[in-house]
């Protein structure tokens, strides 16, 4: 069987450019091209060493795919990849007006509650959130291209942040839905 | 009697390079066996013509029954005829009470074994056994019918089956001694069976709510590729619980002094007749009669509809945190596909078409839909098919966790991760000298270790011993392409691989499989005289094939009047044994007929060969 080159990036195995600004149509065919040549289906009646350098390829292969379709292990593996070493639990971020916003976003999220249009109140939230996102990967993309990755390492954190809440959020209005 | 074929010259008789493969739909009520026959997947009915299989077998004092016959030792034996097992897989005896009466079963725990056991006349049974029995039957069933062994089969399971649901599926397969190609999730079966990737990309909705399980599955199609891209349901709803329902109403009305297990199972049989008329019908008549006791009622449509209603009301809401989880809105979906025989319950569909705003597809046999699916695939992945593109993605229903400190499980991997997936974590040791550690991997999606499915407890041991903190052990969990689970350990600075034992928390052991394989070699004779009759029916077949190939092309011209006649009745004679004899009654039948058409076949030989030399290819002549 073929060999994948495990030192390639993620974004050469795609056959995409190093950019945040990704063609997700582009990465998702280029997935299903790669998964058809490695996936464990095509090795039912191979030998045992071929199936297992089948799920481990197809394995790598879902990786790199999982990290390039959503948009904060991107970034961060982007960082990673300019050698900058990333340890989630010790990180936090001293940007005092950022966590302030936090809390005051969980708070208006809490008073939906009271809300007579809750989940009106949540889409509003919502909207808010989408466009911080935008914000935030924006101003990943501008200090990643000029080469200040300690400023794009708090830009990915902030779209970490924002993430979270937004899970958060979505999991509220199912709550709500759910009555 | 291969003599009798003779083929013409130029023409092969080397044997086509097709590998038989089935597709099995192991159902919690019924299951189903389907194959790839001449590029057209068919449902492969037993020797009396039935397709649907009873999942239930029955274990008396001397014998096994499995399907129907089993079904009808339900009311005269119900402790002995087990049913229903599909909820039973991969789940420890607390999740039995909390079945209730679902299961009016014995059940027999020791403290060998994880795995419940139900006490029956034969002996003590597991889940895994019984499907076993089950699995062997298909198997055979479909060799019957296509006259050759099986080179390999797809099993379908939920797709929101955990691990150890997984595990032990593969373990009845193991027990039944079938090669399988793999486990293939039930959802993702229906839309293969409805070609939905020949006629559109597109995003489509997969409502699957069979006997015992729901599934709800969103897929994207995209020339060829089924890729799930969510999936999520619950593997304990579904019209069991409807006939659960209607069975409580029917226990509140009637009122009766005492029930016991006859009883409750000939209410529960009387609710699902009642439920099963109902999806025509307006209202039906309800008769609970025994010895002591007796209750007649009638129930109607809406009263039904108001008893199952949170039922249907629970996977609507299934569908909308799939539907999240995809990240997608109802809008988004271009089709939706019901399969599982509950989706014939008339409000289920109702309710379903109102959520998503659509009309549903249900051209396809709800019941039959998966089986046809999974033959699909299995021709495939037998390698009938090397141009097809087919290929099928799938994701891990359930997030995979590891106990923290304070019983709070930490996600390694989460839930819609697209499958094969390997993740790995390092450890340190927290003693001087620590050459062992234990990993205790659970499934699910909530913070609490409780809350969630325990898997199994990993004990990794072998480490070079080093002082506190300073060896650095690498743990690789990986998920292969059926969702099963397994672990890898080695600790990096010394490169030794960790030992490691495997404690499942609901599963067999490899001990135990394999001492329920040699148990099963007990049992082998009889499954050995069931092959022998297989293998001779399939022969007899087969002589009569040749026989009437060869009357038709040349016994006017070879055989004499009465000639002809003595070898039509041996014929008839033969045919008419298939269906009754005894293998070795069968087999003396065949040789019989042999007997009878060896001057025939002597007479063809000479004519062929005769031809053959007026012609030229003497080396084509093959016999």
């Amino acid at each position: 069987m073929q060999i994948l080159d495990l030192k390639q990036s993620y974004f050469e195995l795609f056959g995409l450019d190093l950019t945040f600004e990704i063609d997700l149509k582009r990465l998702s065919s280029a997935q299903q091209r790669l998964q058809a040549v490695y996936h464990p289906d095509r090795f039912v009646n191979a030998s045992e060493q071929d199936k297992r350098l089948s799920v481990q390829q197809a394995s790598w292969i879902n990786e790199a795919f999982e990290t390039l379709s959503k948009p904060v292990k991107r970034a961060r593996y982007m960082l990673e990849l300019s050698g900058l070493e990333l340890n989630d639990e010790s990180e936090t971020t001293s940007d005092t007006t950022f966590l302030m916003e936090q809390i005051a976003l969980r708070e208006e999220i809490e008073e939906c509650r009271t809300n007579a249009d809750p989940l009106g109140c949540c889409d509003h939230i919502m909207d808010k959130l989408r466009s911080k996102a935008d914000q935030f990967g924006s101003e990943f993309i501008a200090n990643f291209d000029q080469g200040q990755l300690d400023d794009a390492r708090i830009s990915s954190r902030k779209m970490q942040f924002i993430q979270r809440i937004l899970e958060q959020l979505i999991d509220f209005q199912l709550e709500l839905e759910e009555g | 009697m291969a003599l009798l074929q003779i083929s013409e010259p130029g023409q092969s008789t080397a044997p086509h390079q097709h590998r038989y493969s089935a597709g099995i739909d192991l159902g919690t009520t019924n299951s189903l066996v389907a194959s790839v026959r001449s590029g057209q997947a068919v449902i492969l009915a037993d020797i009396n013509g039935e397709a649907l299989l009873p999942s239930i077998v029955h274990y008396g004092t001397d014998r096994k029954l499995v399907g129907k016959a089993a079904q009808e030792m339900q009311l005269v034996d119900p402790l002995n005829s087990i049913s229903s097992v599909k909820r039973l897989m991969g789940r420890g005896i607390e999740d039995v009470k909390q079945l209730g009466d679902v299961m009016p079963y014995i059940f027999i725990t020791d403290k060998t074994s994880n795995v419940p056991r139900i006490q029956t006349a034969t002996g003590n049974i597991s889940a895994i056994e019984v499907s076993a029995e089950i699995l062997k039957t298909l198997a055979l069933q479909a060799e019957q019918s296509l006259g050759d062994n099986l080179a390999g089969v797809v099993i379908t399971v939920p797709a929101y089956f955990d691990d150890a649901q997984r595990q032990a599926t593969r373990d009845a397969a193991k027990l039944a001694n079938l090669n399988v190609f793999r486990l293939l999730n039930e959802p993702t079966a229906a839309a293969v069976a409805y070609g939905l990737d020949q006629k559109h990309d597109g995003v489509i909705a997969v409502y699957d709510l069979g006997g015992g399980t729901f599934d709800i599955s969103i897929l994207r199609m995209n020339k060829g590729v089924f890729e799930v891209l969510a999936t999520g349901g619950d593997s304990a709803l579904g019209g069991d619980d409807m006939d659960h329902a209607i069975g409580e109403w029917i226990l509140a009305q009637a009122n009766f002094q005492s029930v016991d297990a006859r009883l409750s199972r000939q209410v529960l049989i009387a609710a699902r007749a009642a439920k099963e008329k109902l999806t025509k019908q307006d209202r039906v008549q309800i008769t609970i009669e025994n010895d002591e006791q007796q209750w007649q009622g009638r129930i109607d449509r809406d009263q039904f509809d108001g008893l199952i209603q949170p039922l249907v009301k629970k996977t609507l809401m299934l569908c909308r945190r799939v539907l999240r989880d995809a990240n997608l809105s109802k809008q988004d979906i271009s089709e939706v596909v019901m399969v599982g025989g509950s989706t014939r319950v008339p409000l289920v569909n109702q309710m379903v078409a109102e959520f998503f705003q659509r009309d549903l597809m249900s051209e396809l046999d709800p019941d039959r839909v998966v089986a046809i699916g999974a033959a699909i695939q299995a021709d495939v992945l037998a390698g009938n098919k090397p141009d097809s593109e087919m290929l099928l993605l799938d994701v891990l229903p359930l997030s995979l966790g590891i106990e923290t400190m304070g019983g709070l499980s930490e996600k390694i991997i989460s839930r819609n991760t697209p499958i094969p997936v390997t993740r790995a974590q390092e450890f340190t040791t927290y003693k001087d000298g620590q050459t062992s550690m234990s990993i205790h991997v659970v499934q699910g999606e909530r913070e609490l270790i409780s809350d969630c499915r325990s898997l199994a407890r990993f004990e990794l041991s072998g480490f070079p011993p080093m002082t506190a903190g300073a060896a650095r052990i690498k743990v690789s969990y990986q998920v292969d392409a059926d969702g099963l689970m397994s672990v890898r350990a080695e600790e990096k600075k010394s490169g030794v691989a960790a030992d490691i034992v495997v404690k499942p928390s609901y599963g067999l052991s490899d001990r135990e499989i394999e001492k329920m394989l040699r148990d099963s070699m007990d049992y082998a004779r009889d499954d050995i005289s069931a092959r022998m009759l297989i293998e001779q029916q399939v022969e007899a077949k087969r002589v009569i094939e040749a026989i009437d190939a060869a009357l038709a092309s040349d016994g006017d011209s070879l055989l004499s009047k009465p000639e002809f006649r003595k070898i039509k009745q041996a014929r008839d004679k033969l045919q008419k044994e298939i269906q009754t004899a005894c293998a070795d009654k069968l087999k003396k039948s065949i040789r019989a007929m042999e007997k009878v058409s060896e001057t025939y076949v002597a007479r063809r030989m000479n004519a062929s060969v005769k031809q053959a030399l007026t012609g030229k290819q003497i080396n084509q002549v093959k016999i």
